[in-house]
């Protein structure tokens, strides 16, 4: 019986620890007077009352976020393959804009600082400033630094999170660089949340990897709808608004697997795509139980090894 | 001939490198150096003597330490440039009182007077041999036999005839030194002894209201080398923390050129350029100005990457796309914190996010020659068009380009997967061109 009771309250530790780290209230847990936590995690009181959001107009979307973007901290993009890294800075630099608006509002002209990889610059193709101009972003508070290395990338990114000046802070880097692993996010997610600016890790042609942004997302095409015209019915043919395909990777909400939704640029903000285009997709099956189940591993263990990984075996002799 | 003789090439750029360091390093008597041909210097030492414990001191300790440092030289002080130059190459005397001009000068050769050969050897000829001839005899006949330049250069000599002397390197018009009794070799105490300099620097820099914009930090390493180390300042600064930050992180960029060897005696901070600065009013955050921040990370970066790693958006007038757009060194950065320019310029629709600095070839397959793609392979990858628009016609600029560029028809195209990017064609059929080339140069959200 008394091993029974030990390894209940090391269960319940835990699962104390956890719910630490990811900021959230454990129903029927309490919690263990900790105020000052020597990791540097903020404690929930605290959060709650100082927890910023930005809702962002999607409900699927705000739902996964939990209300909203998060004012604070660091979020991860990320795109499978360099192909797609035009839908994935489109959603980046989407965001960028919501930040961009948000400061605008409180009367802050601030400017959007983006971080890019030479590499990525390269491969992907360069910020274009009439593109981003069109794209709702303000294209003279748009500041651009391309480093050749990461380890540049992420000294810049670190003294920027250090001033507040900047709406947004986006750093772009490609693939999963050594010297970007799981303590340097965690470096610049805690930077990040103390300097009170949001940072978007941009990550082209990247695999998943565990860090400490709040969410990660991957990027993928979606076709995008045709263009109204004003009696109603949609132009045949025509390229409308862009859509993205957007996997919920990390989340702490309960999450579908897919969501759907489009950026208008005139109106700055993002629309869900109606339920014809997406319906096919879309899994509806939320549980009666309001407690949030655990979030949905996109593909994450257990899956099959995907092809062309392993190029060659080891020697046999 | 002469078998033990070691021969050794002239190398006249080095030793002309030698010389500006050398000039660089007499930097520590007076800002003001200027070179000498290939063999002299001249330093202008007017209110500095009594610094260096007066003009005899000064001769002896410019004298001491190059012959340390293993130079051989020869030094005079005087009244006038020419003067010292000829007592330096000919005479005796270290110091020559203004009075003493006419004396010293007189049993001094001719060419003491820096003239040009054939004047001299024609001198010579008529027996003129030394300076005190000339200053006997009478002047008209001399400036009509041999030219008015003689007649300037004696006057020079003798301190009649003013000689400007022009300095290598522009005087700062601030600047702060300290001397060190004992060499200091680690960066840290670098940067702390720069932000005592900053203080002293910030002072004269408030009397005149001003800020400066470009700052050099001059280290003089104990065996002669001078290193200069730049630092570019966003906004006019004189706060001393900021300054020392500017070069807290120029001096982590330049760290491997900056050997520190022995130590550094000298340190002196210059305030190169400088601008107006008006005092701004702090409110109760302790921010006097909004872009104060801003500035503060851009001279960060830019001490680190160099100043045009920075850049900013920016449009221009140009139909190209790839001239209409790009991104601009940022220089000012209240532009930045300021309403916005832009806001009545018409912004072309349509534009991608993203662009390729040098549009990608691709093969293309279209259904009619001017019409849309169909398909195409682009980085050895097939894709199929689903929908297109365009074309968007955009001409070449003849005035940049010439009237023989072909056109571009642009069109907007999004593949199977949803994928959207931007395509051209580059030619018109029949017009310009008999086989079309495709390209890809952007890709859309």
């Amino acid at each position: 019986m008394a091993g029974n009771g030990m390894q209940r309250q090391t269960v319940l530790s835990l699962r104390e620890t956890i719910a630490r780290i990811e900021d959230r209230r454990l129903p029927g847990c309490v919690r263990a007077a900790s105020a000052a936590d020597p990791a540097g995690f903020r404690g929930e009181r605290e959060e709650a009352s100082r927890r910023k959001l930005l809702p962002v107009g999607v409900p699927q979307f705000d739902g996964v976020l939990k209300g909203g973007l998060p004012l604070e901290g660091m979020t991860e993009i990320r795109n499978a393959e360099t192909r797609d890294a035009g839908a994935a800075a489109g959603f980046v630099a989407a965001l960028a804009a919501l930040y961009q608006r948000e400061k605008k509002e409180r009367g802050h002209l601030a400017p959007i600082l983006w971080i890019s990889q030479a590499l990525a610059c390269q491969e992907a193709g360069q910020p274009y400033a009439p593109g981003l101009a069109s794209y709702g972003l303000d294209a003279e508070r748009f500041l651009f630094v391309s480093v050749r290395t990461v380890k540049d990338a992420l000294w810049i990114a670190e003294t920027a999170l250090s001033v507040p000046v900047f709406a947004a802070v986006v750093l772009e880097i490609r693939g999963n660089p050594a010297c970007l692993a799981l303590s340097e996010s965690r470096r610049l997610h805690v930077r990040a949340r103390a300097g009170g600016v949001p940072l978007l890790v941009f990550r082209q042609a990247g695999e998943e990897e565990a860090s400490s942004a709040f969410f990660r997302f991957q990027v993928k095409p979606a076709s995008a709808g045709e263009r109204p015209l004003p009696d109603g019915s949609v132009l045949c043919g025509s390229i409308g608004h862009p859509s993205f395909h957007l996997l919920v990777e990390k989340s702490r909400a309960y999450a579908p697997l897919d969501i759907f939704m489009e950026w208008n640029a005139h109106d700055r903000r993002f629309y869900p795509i109606d339920e014809r285009r997406s319906a096919a997709l879309q899994t509806d099956d939320k549980p009666a139980n309001p407690v949030d189940p655990l979030s949905a591993s996109a593909g994450r263990s257990g899956r099959a090894q995907p092809l062309g990984r392993l190029v060659a075996f080891a020697r046999a002799s | 001939m002469c078998p033990s003789l070691d021969v050794i090439a002239a190398d006249p750029s080095a030793d002309q490198a030698f010389l500006e360091a050398l000039a660089d390093w007499c930097d520590r008597y007076t800002p003001l150096v200027a070179l000498d041909g290939t063999d002299g210097l001249f330093l202008d030492i007017t209110g500095c003597a009594h610094l260096h414990g007066g003009e005899k001191a000064l001769v002896s300790d410019v004298l001491s330490r190059l012959f340390s440092l293993g130079v051989e030289a020869r030094a005079t002080v005087s009244s006038s440039a020419g003067l010292s130059w000829a007592a330096a190459r000919y005479g005796k005397v270290a110091v020559i009182a203004p009075d003493d001009a006419d004396w010293v000068l007189a049993p001094l050769p001719v060419t003491a007077l820096r003239l040009p050969a054939e004047t001299a050897a024609a001198l010579e000829r008529v027996g003129l041999k030394e300076v005190g001839d000339l200053l006997e005899a009478p002047r008209a006949p001399l400036a009509r036999r041999f030219g008015s330049f003689l007649l300037l250069r004696l006057d020079q000599a003798r301190g009649l005839e003013d000689e400007p002397l022009s300095p290598r390197l522009p005087v700062p018009s601030f600047s702060s030194e300290r001397r060190l009794a004992e060499p200091l070799q680690d960066e840290e105490y670098i940067v702390e002894l720069t932000r005592h300099l900053a203080k002293d620097v910030r002072s004269s820099l408030e009397r005149h209201g001003e800020g400066g914009r470009l700052f050099e930090l001059l280290l003089f390493r104990v065996d002669g080398r001078v290193f200069r180390v730049r630092a570019h300042a966003a906004v006019p600064l004189n706060d001393a923390d900021r300054i020392a930050a500017l070069f807290r992180e120029r001096l982590q960029a330049v760290h491997d050129d900056l050997d520190a060897g022995y130590g550094f005696e000298i340190l002196r901070l210059a305030v190169i350029r400088s601008e107006r600065l008006d005092p701004a009013q702090e409110d109760f955050s302790g921010v006097a100005d909004e872009s104060q921040p801003l500035a503060a990370f851009i001279d960060k970066v830019a001490a680190r990457f160099g100043p045009d790693c920075l850049m900013q958006a920016a449009l221009f007038e140009s139909h190209l796309p790839e001239r209409a757009g790009g991104f601009a060194p940022l220089r000012d950065v209240a532009a930045a914190m300021r309403p916005s320019a832009l806001e009545g310029k018409a912004i072309p629709e349509n534009r991608p996010l993203r662009i390729f600095a040098h549009p990608e070839r691709v093969e293309a397959t279209a259904e009619v020659p001017e019409g849309a793609p169909r398909s195409f392979n682009w980085r050895k990858t097939h894709y199929r068009v689903a929908r297109a628009e365009g074309p968007e016609r955009i001409a070449a600029e003849w005035w940049i380009d010439g009237e023989a560029h072909p056109t571009r028809d642009y069109f907007r195209v999004e593949d199977q997967e949803g994928r959207r990017f931007w395509l051209f064609r580059e030619g018109l059929y029949g017009r310009e061109v008999s086989t079309a080339r495709w390209f890809m140069h952007g890709v859309f959200a």
